[in-house]
């Protein structure tokens, strides 16, 4: 046996050699493999997750939401954590809103995974469950989801716009997700501590449409309302501001109930209501006299081998009477002084054949031949509205620019972008696309549109003390490249009211099938029932300043014979729809600029513009820094570049 | 007074504690402060998810569709034609 201290010795020694040992593994897990154990440890511990941004918002021009970013959850939930699997499940379906043995069902897997998305009202009760874990998601909401929901489109389970205005305007409303480091424990459970912020999440700009609210809520239910009455295979309603371009309602309905953009995608022959702009050609050419008159032909006229027919016939007609009372042939007889060039290239003007320009993801061009490829037959139909094809948006727009002294504006339907500091980053201004008709014979082609509401066709929307100028289409419905027999398109198109149009409004009506398929009897009532709604209503985008002064002041009812009428009552004071503002603006610096960008310049400073010469701009009258009433005339006068 | 090696072993102990109890009540605190964010998250989602909520079902009730038909069966209104509509004009105002 050993001494003690030999003993102690070995002891030490081994000891000694352990601690080196010891320090020896650990220089090799600290030195050579801290490394890699670090990066283990770290994916371990640490999670890193991505902070999802808020969708823009959707609203209408007066700021009413229709699109919104809602926080919502999937469920997940471990039933071996449950501290109450009888009762927990009970909670589960009744929140969930599913039975309970599908829940049970569910619960028996080791994990059960409940894809909602489940609104947070919907989970409040669930968040104190243990072993029921929350996955919140971003998902949009819409207030009201049958609003223009054809218009607005809906968002993709990728979370990017699928259809409509979400899907144009995909890449504004998505904003910039953040990222986010939080510490897990060993069995990958989140630690209720502070997440380490590694980007913050940027929002996406929010969107102000131009649609009105309240306009759009009319315009569908009477489009209902007609689709039911009439048992139509379907409709398009659109309202538009002729002054800006922009959209304020447009209402599609199908008889099969489809949500379809049919007013930017569907196309149709316009049939009557395109008589105008044969008139408007024969205005601007100066071959037709307001006094001249061409004989009704007993309403049957020979032309070819083709007879072509008026419904009420009249024993001769003035140009004003062919539109009063759409006459076919008397707007054939008279379109017949027209040269095919002419004939198409004002319908080319008013903005048929090609798309309008619209910030919708898809927009027919609609249908207009070549002069080369007409037929013997088709300048009269052109001019009685058949052998070309347009979108009630196209026709809107052109009938726009008649209400807008002759200038064709590009629709919109997006109002204002705000980015997400609330920075104002677009906000629309009318884009005058070309001048169709000068304002004189705008006034005048507006002054025959008066004579349809007046005593014409179009009396079925005629409104007792404000003008309204419109006209009245029925044309032959075309089903698969075929005229369907029996089926014909009921249109009308309105411009309320008459003087300064505020409101250029397109009723369409796809074969109705009850009652009379005659536009005045399909399409005129439904009209002015929308502007009686219009006017009645109290936010719609109607400058009733204006309104107000173009009504005749109403005799003051004594208090017997009133006739049970009870009439609006107006708040008093009075807050206009329209602040006034200053009236006076600064006249822009355009000197050296084209002519171009001078008269856009002029144009967006609210100012109407007379050129004098012709190359680069060179002055104004009244000169740059001036102050000119909005609305005023600025001549730029232009000269050949220095 | 020189200080023994058992001071300054009592001396690096309190220094110890000292820093170990600054490090666990900052971590303490942090925690609370998660948690409180985390509740203030949960009621804001909570409270926006029922501002939502009433939000359509404010619209809901307001829209056309439930309105007319409450205001012309309960109340019997109805929509008015335009001559019983009366626009008055604003005193000084300029028209647009």
């Amino acid at each position: 046996m050993a001494k003690l201290p030999v003993r102690l010795q070995v002891i030490e020694a081994a000891m000694l050699l352990g601690l080196i040992a010891l320090v020896g593994r650990a220089a090799q897990v600290q030195l050579i493999q801290g490394g890699r154990w670090s990066t283990e440890a770290r994916v371990q511990r640490t999670e890193h997750i991505v902070l999802a941004a808020r969708r823009g918002t959707l609203s209408d021009r007066h700021g009413k939401p229709l699109a919104l970013t809602q926080e919502t959850y999937h469920v997940g939930v471990a039933p071996n954590e449950l501290r109450d699997p009888e009762g927990d499940p009970e909670v589960l379906a009744r929140q969930l809103h599913l039975s309970p043995a599908d829940i049970r069902l569910a619960l028996r897997k080791r994990y059960a995974y409940f894809a909602g998305p489940f609104t947070t009202l919907q989970v409040r009760p669930l968040r104190g469950l243990r072993g029921v874990h929350l996955e919140p998601v971003v998902n949009r909401f819409y207030p009201q989801p049958d609003l223009a929901q054809g218009v607005i489109g809906r968002v993709g389970d990728d979370g990017h716009g699928a259809t409509g205005l979400e899907r144009a305007l995909d890449s504004v409303l998505t904003g910039q997700p953040g990222s986010a480091v939080v510490l897990k424990d060993r069995d990958g459970r989140e630690y209720v501590s502070p997440a380490r912020v590694i980007k913050e999440p940027v929002s996406g700009a929010d969107v102000v449409l131009t649609l009105d609210a309240e306009l759009q809520e009319i315009a569908q239910r009477a489009l209902d309302d007609a689709v039911e009455r009439t048992k139509a295979d379907g409709g398009d309603v659109v309202m538009l501001d002729p002054s800006t371009g922009e959209v304020l309602a447009i209402a599609s309905r199908r008889r099969d109930g489809a949500v379809r953009p049919s007013a930017f995608i569907d196309t149709f022959e316009p049939g009557s209501i395109a008589k105008i702009f044969a008139v408007a050609a024969l205005l601007t050419d100066d071959l037709v006299q307001p006094t001249e008159r061409v004989s009704g032909e007993g309403g049957r006229y020979r032309l070819g081998r083709r007879t072509i027919v008026d419904e009420e016939p009249l024993p001769s007609l003035t140009i004003a009477d062919a539109i009063r009372v759409s006459s076919n042939i008397a707007i054939v007889k008279f379109a017949a002084r027209l040269t095919p060039e002419v004939q198409y290239t004002t319908l080319r003007d008013f903005g048929f054949g090609t798309p309008t320009g619209i910030e919708f993801p898809a927009e027919a061009a609609g249908r207009l031949r070549l002069p080369a490829e007409w037929t013997r037959p088709s300048a009269a139909s052109l001019a009685m509205g058949y052998e070309f094809a347009v979108t009630p948006i196209q026709v809107a727009v052109a009938y726009g620019a008649l209400a807008n002294d002759g200038l064709l504006l590009q629709p919109a339907l997006i109002r204002q972008v705000k980015g997400p500091t609330g920075r104002l980053a677009y906000r629309h201004r009318p884009e005058p696309v070309r001048r169709v008709v000068t304002p004189t014979v705008a006034a005048a082609l507006r002054d025959l549109l008066r004579g349809v509401v007046e005593s014409g066709t179009g009396t079925g929307a005629a409104l007792a003390n404000y003008p309204v100028a419109a006209k009245t289409g029925t044309a032959r419905r075309v089903v698969r490249g075929r005229y369907a027999p029996g089926q014909y398109t009921a249109s009308f198109v309105a411009l309320f009211p008459a003087d300064r149009p505020q409101i250029v409004l397109v009723v369409k009506i796809d074969d109705p099938r009850t009652g009379s398929y005659f536009a005045a009897q399909a399409a005129a009532p439904v009209t002015r029932s929308m502007l009686e709604q219009a006017l009645a209503a109290r936010e719609v985008a109607l400058d009733r300043a204006r309104l107000s002064t173009a009504a005749p002041l109403p005799r003051a009812p004594g208090v017997e014979d009133d006739g049970g009428v009870v009439p609006l009552v107006v708040p008093w004071p009075y807050h206009p729809d329209t602040v006034t503002g200053h009236p006076f603006r600064t006249v822009p610096e355009v000197a050296g600029q084209s002519m171009r960008e001078a008269v856009r310049a002029l144009h967006r400073g609210g100012f109407r513009v007379a050129l004098k010469g012709w190359g680069v701009a060179r002055r104004t009258a009244p000169a740059a820094g001036d102050s000119a009433t909005a609305g005023s005339v600025v001549t730029l006068f232009a000269g050949p570049a220095p | 007074m020189t200080l023994k090696g058992r001071h300054w072993a009592a001396v690096w102990l309190l220094a110890f504690l000292a820093v170990a109890w600054i490090v666990i009540a900052r971590q303490t605190s942090a925690i609370r402060g998660a948690r409180e964010l985390a509740a203030l998250r949960e009621e804001h989602a909570n409270l926006a998810g029922h501002g939502a909520d009433l939000e359509r079902r404010i619209r809901a009730a307001t829209s056309r569709a439930v309105l007319l038909r409450r205001a012309r069966g309960r109340l019997g209104l109805r929509l008015p034609a335009d001559t019983e509509i009366i626009l008055l004009p604003v005193p000084g105002g300029e028209p647009r």
